[in-house]
Order: structure tokens, then sequence, then C-alpha cells
């Protein structure tokens, strides 16, 4: 019964740890090129999810069609944001990128805020459930995680087989390098966190699947913390590093919540957050540069 | 000797403004409630400053200091209330519970995230303050999500009057009495080896190493006396005042952003930059909630990243910058 269970919730893990995965990628794109940590990375989560809301709720858009308005909505943010504050300073002590992307967070929050109010919203997108015996699993999930794959795959073509793709890759490898070979390094930082930016916000569409009810101003906080936990177990700098951390996450997440329902006097939930929340540290003890790399 | 006093002549505009802040709120009526703010807000950005200006390392778990400070408090009290005969001594239980709490929470912390450089340590330190309040609603430590109330028990042991001049006067008296001492501990700090050791390695850190500076022994130094001050904030300006403790609200990541605001609007690694950064932020905050109230962030979150981006040395850094050689300088820093 209890490994049924197991089985069934692992399942749920893998479905919702591809999503993870996507909505850290962006996360881990403009660490790997910029080396600035998006303090704010779950408010712009929150941002995909209330664009979501809104166009579901106020115009009746399938969220399926929300996703490109989400990204190129990403992308203006990421392009705004990197030339107003941003770009002036990369070459500032890490304390400054820090503080700045963690108030650009609290900024996007209170705008939000001001806009929706600060009570939990929720849409309701009913598009059937497949029975797989174990678990019953519904579509609008499913089509969460493949649109995840998708867009990881997507991802992977862009960096592989484009011109600014190869661009930005090299400026991972080294940025003087990459100047040196005529790589216009200033418009890969600038493209590099647009994309990031645009890749979090659309992962706000696809979590939006999994939560009915959970859409507020501050939901974000949570998915930051996920997503440093994730973005840590593949590297930090990898986009794919953090699509398989995601996996894993998703699959310690759900299997752990199952194990700690079994232990009485305890709440599953809070300890499952806890759980994370020691990962992290045990990682970045043991291996800062991440469990999915090479050595 | 004479030397020897000079080096603390800065305290005294620090020890001016706080007396100033008391006798207003004393003798001006209906101003005690925004001066127990202020207050608040500067011990608070005090506290904050001796680790994140004086290392240059941004902890956005700091909040959980104070929570576990709180909890203290909280724990003393209700906890030792049927003992007879404690009295007003278990205020004193209380604080050296919360300082004992705050350290070794920190020393845990610290054990970990100390080791990590730069952005490696935001990451570590960003759960803190999550992963605490949900270890202890997980696992059901201390009552778990359910809190602590300790009201009858306050009232049992002080009786009701003076439960409640503690929460209204005495509570707030505590919360300068720390703010001034934790302005104290900053300038011994910055006059002695320690700071000098903190200026070396928030300005390079390997340079600092290399020159045999111990970074990681000073680094724990600010990290515990930082966090201690927190606990005893949040044993006094909080438990002290609201006799209940709730998960949720004593680990409120807002604390840690107005914090952050706190320092940097007054110049982080300053002395008079935390006082100067909670007056701007405290009375902001109190006339913003008259007028628009809920949404004073919105306002000050654009303000910090124009600071960060334009002048991230605050308002003491420019101030300071100016008066640099002359007079007014020896109490500027």
């Amino acid at each position: 019964m209890v490994f049924e269970q197991l089985t069934g919730n692992l399942f749920q893990g893998l479905v919702l740890g591809a999503v993870y995965g996507m909505a850290t990628m962006g996360l881990s794109l403009i660490f790997g090129v910029l080396k600035v940590v998006n303090v704010g990375h779950g408010a712009f989560v929150m941002v995909g999810a209330f664009i979501t809301f809104w166009l579901f709720s106020a115009l009746g858009v399938n969220p399926i069609f929300a996703i490109p308005v989400a990204f190129v909505i990403g992308l203006g943010l990421g392009l705004f944001f990197y030339y107003t504050v941003i770009q002036r300073l990369i070459k500032a002590p890490e304390l400054a990128t820090l503080l700045a992307t963690f108030s650009i967070g609290v900024l996007l929050q209170e705008v939000v805020k001001l806009i929706f109010g600060s009570e939990f919203r929720g849409y309701n997108w009913t598009v059937g459930k497949i029975d797989l015996g174990l678990t019953v699993l519904p579509v609008s999930k499913l089509l969460a995680s493949l649109g995840s794959v998708g867009i990881a795959v997507l991802l992977y073509i862009w960096f592989n087989r484009t011109r600014a793709g190869s661009a930005m890759r090299s400026v991972v490898e080294d940025s003087e390098g990459a100047r040196v070979c005529g790589v216009n390094v200033g418009a890969a930082y600038a493209w590099s966190f647009a994309l990031g930016i645009g890749l979090t916000v659309t992962s706000g569409v696809l979590l939006t699947m999994f939560i009915p009810v959970g859409i507020n101003p501050y939901m974000g906080g949570g998915y930051t913390l996920k997503a440093f936990v994730i973005a840590v177990l593949g590297g930090l700098s990898s986009p794919y590093g953090a699509f398989f951390g995601g996996l894993v996450f998703g699959l310690i997440e759900n299997g752990s919540y199952t194990l700690f329902a079994l232990l009485p006097g305890v709440e599953p939930f809070a300890l499952t957050r806890f759980l994370s929340f020691l990962i992290l540290l045990i990682i970045l003890l043991i291996r800062p540069t991440g469990l999915l790399t090479r050595k | 000797m004479k030397n020897q006093v000079t080096k603390y002549y800065p305290m005294l505009p620090v020890l001016a403004a706080y007396a100033a802040l008391f006798l207003i709120g004393r003798n001006m009526s209906g101003m005690w409630q925004l001066v127990a703010m202020l207050l608040f807000y500067c011990a608070l950005g005090q506290a904050f400053n001796i680790f994140l200006g004086m290392t240059g390392y941004v902890d956005f778990g700091y909040v959980a200091f104070m929570g576990v400070g709180t909890y203290g408090m909280a724990l003393a009290i209700s906890r030792l209330a049927h003992i007879e005969g404690l009295g007003a001594g278990i205020i004193v239980i209380g604080f050296v519970l919360a300082v004992l709490m705050s350290t070794m929470l920190s020393i845990a912390v610290g054990a970990v995230a100390l080791r990590l450089r730069g952005a490696y340590f935001a990451i570590a330190t960003i759960g803190v303050n999550e992963g605490f309040r949900f270890l202890i609603e997980g696992a059901r430590i201390w009552n778990g999500s359910e809190g602590i109330i300790f009201t009858a028990q306050l009232n049992q042991i002080l009786g009701r009057e003076a439960a409640s001049a503690l929460a209204t006067f005495w509570a707030d008296l505590f919360v300068l009495i720390i703010a001034v001492a934790a302005a104290l501990v900053t300038l011994i700090y910055m006059r002695s080896k320690i700071g000098y050791a903190l200026t070396a390695l928030r300005e390079d850190e390997d340079a600092a190493k290399v020159m045999g500076i111990n970074v990681t022994k000073f680094k724990i130094i600010a990290f515990i006396t930082s966090a201690s001050f927190a606990g005893l904030v949040g044993a006094s300006s909080w438990a002290l005042k609201t006799p209940y403790v709730f998960p949720p609200e004593v680990f409120e990541i807002h604390y840690t952003i107005e914090a952050i605001i706190i320092v940097l609007l007054g110049g982080a690694g300053t002395l008079l930059g935390p006082l100067v950064g909670g007056l701007i932020y405290g009375i902001s905050k109190y006339y913003l909630s008259i007028f628009i109230p809920g949404f004073q962030l919105l306002i000050f979150a654009p303000i910090i990243i124009v600071i960060i981006v334009v002048f991230p040395e605050g308002v003491v850094g420019m101030l300071k910058a100016k008066t640099r050689n002359t007079a007014a300088g020896r109490f500027i820093v």
C-alpha cells in the first residue's frame, strides 16, 4: 500500500520536477553568463502566474496561449531591468547585485499587490484527467510538464545551433576570450538576462497548473528557495544541470512528503520544506559545484 | 591616554540622538508609540550593520535570529512561570535564553555558510528563516504552528499593571539600551583589530588572507555578535510587547527587508548609518502608513535600487566624505 502510494507520488514528483527544472533554467542562465544571482527570482515566477490568472479570468484566454505572452513580457522586463539597473552594477561588488535583484523582487511584489491585492487567487482550467492505475494525473499538469520539456529542448537547440547561442556559451566559458574573438559581450549580457527572465516568467504560467488557489503576490519566496536548491543541485551555472536538478528535486519533495506523512505527530508539508533547506546546506558544504556536474 | 578617549568621540552624537529620542517620547504626549517604533528600527539596523556593514556579506535569513530570540523570551516566561519567587528575574532569564539561542543558531548557520563566499553565502542564508520556521512547524517544536501565548503567565508573575507597564514602556527602553550597546560594540570593533581585519576582508578577501588575517575567525565574530543582538531585539521588541509568538509572524522576511533598507539608506559599515537610516525609514513608514497604508515598500524598493546604483555609500557615507579632515569629521564615523 505504502509502496504503491510512494510510486504514484514519485511519478507525480517527476511530472512536477520537469516544471521545477524549467523554472530554474533562467536563474542558472543568468548566473552562468553574468555571474549575478537573481535573488528576486521568485517574484518573476509570480508575475508569470498573475499573467496567466489575469488572461484566463478576465479575457478567457487558454493558459497555453499565456506562454508566449508571458515570455515576451519577461523579455521586456529583463531588458528593462538590465539596462536600468544590472548593467551599472556588473563591475560593482557582489553585494550590490544581490541587494539590487532582491529589491527588484520586492518592487514587483508590491506593484502586483497594488494592482491585484494580496489575497490568494486561482483559476479553474479543467481539461480532464488520466487514470494511470497508481495515480490520477490531470491533463493540465501533463501539458505543463511536456511544455517544460519542450522549452528545455528548444533552449538546447538554440544554444547549440545558433550564432547568438554560441556567443552566450562563449561568454560563460571566458568573457575576455569571447570579447577578443569579436563577441559583443555587452549584448550577450543583456540578452542572457532578458532570456533568463523570460524563461522564469514563462515558468510561472506552467506552475499555475499545480497550484489551484495559490496565486498571491508573495508566493515567489518559496520558489526562490526551491530554485536555489535546484540550481545548486545542478551546479548553479548550467541551465541543463538546473533542468535535471529540477527532476531530482521533484522526486525528493514528493518522496519525502509521502514518507514524512507516515511519521506520527509531525506536519509533513512543513518538514518537506525544511528538508529542502537542509539539502541546500549539505550540497553547498560538500560539493558547491553541484552534484550533477563533472569534476 | 588621550588617544584612548578621543577614539570614542563618535559615540557622542549616537548617545545624544538616543537621549533626544527618549526625551521627546517621554515629554511630548502621544509620541511614545512613534519613538518606540523608531527605536526598534534603529536597533535592528545597528545589529544588522555589524555583519552586513562590516563584512560586505548579505545575510538574507537575518530575521531568523530575531525570531529565535523571541522564542527564547517566550519559552522562559511560559515554561518557568510556575516557579515561585522569580518575579522580574524571569525577564533576565528570558534575555539570557534569547542570546543563547540566537548565538547557537548563528554558530550552526555560520559554521556552514561562512565557509562560502559572496553569492554562495547569500544562497545558503536565504533559506535560514524559512527553514527554521518549517522545522518548528513540521516537527512541532515549541507547540509548532500553534505558537506560544503567555499573557496569563506574564500577568500572574508581574501583576496586571506591571505587565502592562512592561509592554508599553520598559520593553521599549530595553530596545533603546540594546541599540546603544550595539552601537558601542560597533565602535569598539571599528577601533580594534577586528575592525581593521574586517575592512581588509571587505575590500579584498584574498589579499587579506595572504596577509595572514584569519578571515573566517573575524567573519564568525561579526556574524555571532550581529545575531545575538538580533535575538535581544526580538526578545524585547516582540515578546515583551505582544505576549504571543507564532512561527509565520516572527520569521516574517519583511524584517530582513527592512533591516537591509535601513542599513543601506544610512550607510553600510558606518556607526551613525543605522541610526540615520532607522529614523528616515521609521518616520516615513509612520506617515506613509497614515496616507497609503501597507504600501511603504512600494516606495522604498525603488529608492533602495537608486541608492545601490547611484550612491552606494548612503547618507552617512556621503556626510563622512564631505566632513573628512574637519572638526565635525571626528564625530561622524
